[in-house]
């Protein structure tokens, strides 16, 4: 059966058993954008199977279900914590510079841990992708792209006064940048995906009611 | 003033403690037969007191089966639906008991600091009570 039509058979099951249900799990499909169908169809199917097992047999349906959605949380926010726990588990095995970044923002939201790496990915590869553009930069404008030094100052990059500078590295500097954004952008994806591994299980759950 | 700010503090201190607990409490209940999330949260609930809100197991039991460390499988209950059942696998079992081996050396050894503390207490419990 395909995570669509287990989604779908889920959906119209409810909508026959009780219409709150049913409402709940198609706000839940909603909030799950971005999680690949078949685990989609899955957390559905399993959600609408918790619900029905917490009510059966319930002496209050109405205040069971009542209790049963609000420890569930809304579908919005029951849909993030999916969403980011599938992020960091597809993160943790990815070199793509994009997914971590975004998997980082979004582990930002839950606690200080991710936001710190976020704000690393941010430097290392915006420093990273800096360098390479000064790297294409340097055949097109050699006497203004480089690394430069004097007049109290330390550029990397374009300097408007290269008269009152003197160029460091000079034809090396293409080969250098390239292989120090290189490092910077390997290292610093590195970092993040040792971050997200190591990261402590208890940023996952946001909250744990006592 | 200062008595709320212990006490709030005493209840984050509290819950950090249970949340980095969780998921080598889940892991345990798994240890000795297929449960389903129901069934976990019941395990979860009667033997450590853990009381886990529903939206946040259900993420954390997909995360652990996206690890490779429990597995999954739909079986037909008598309730008319079927129930996903979740075992642990050879390195979710390797995982449990990792965990459980250092949370066991680190409670034991802590249990030795705290001894006077709650020794303490207990005493001067009794010593008000005497007077």
């Amino acid at each position: 059966m395909t995570a669509m039509a287990m989604a779908n058979e889920t959906t119209a099951s409810n909508e026959m058993t009780n219409p709150r249900i049913g409402a709940y799990l198609q706000r839940l499909d909603a909030a799950l954008a971005g999680v690949p169908a078949t685990e989609k169809g899955e957390i559905l199917r399993e959600i609408e199977t918790h619900i029905l097992d917490s009510c059966f047999g319930a002496q209050d349906p109405s205040g069971t279900l009542d209790r049963v959605l609000r420890l569930l949380g809304t579908p919005e926010e029951l849909g993030d914590r999916y969403a980011t726990e599938f992020l960091l588990t597809r993160a943790s095995r990815s070199f793509s510079p994009w997914l971590l970044l975004q998997t980082c923002w979004r582990w930002g939201r839950l606690g200080i841990k991710g936001t710190l790496a976020f704000f690393i990915g941010l430097f290392g590869y915006g420093l990273a992708l800096g360098l390479t553009v000064a790297v294409f930069l340097k055949p097109l404008f050699p006497g203004k792209v480089g690394m430069w030094i004097g007049s109290g100052q330390f550029v990397i990059g374009i300097t408007d006064h290269p008269e009152a500078t003197h160029e460091l590295l000079g034809r090396s500097f293409v080969p250098v940048m390239a292989a120090a954004a290189f490092a910077i952008a390997i290292g610093t994806t590195q970092a993040l995906r040792w971050m997200i591994r190591k990261r402590s299980r208890a940023d996952s759950p946001r909250r744990v009611p006592t | 003033m200062a008595n709320d700010s212990n006490g709030d503090r005493s209840q984050q201190w509290e819950a950090q403690l249970r949340k980095g607990c969780l998921e080598m409490a889940i892991l345990a209940c798994l240890w000795q037969s297929r449960l389903y999330g129901l069934e976990i949260l019941h395990s979860l609930s009667a033997k450590s007191n853990l009381d886990v809100a529903e939206g946040t197991l259900y993420p954390i039991l997909s995360r652990l089966k996206a690890e490779g460390l429990l597995q999954s499988e739909w079986v037909e209950a008598e309730t008319g639906h079927p129930r996903k059942y979740y075992w642990l696998t050879a390195p979710g079992r390797r995982r449990a008991r990792e965990m459980a081996d250092a949370w066991s050396g680190f409670a034991t050894k802590l249990a030795l600091i705290v001894q006077p503390v709650v020794g303490n207490h207990v005493t001067a419990g009794q010593g008000g009570k005497k007077r």
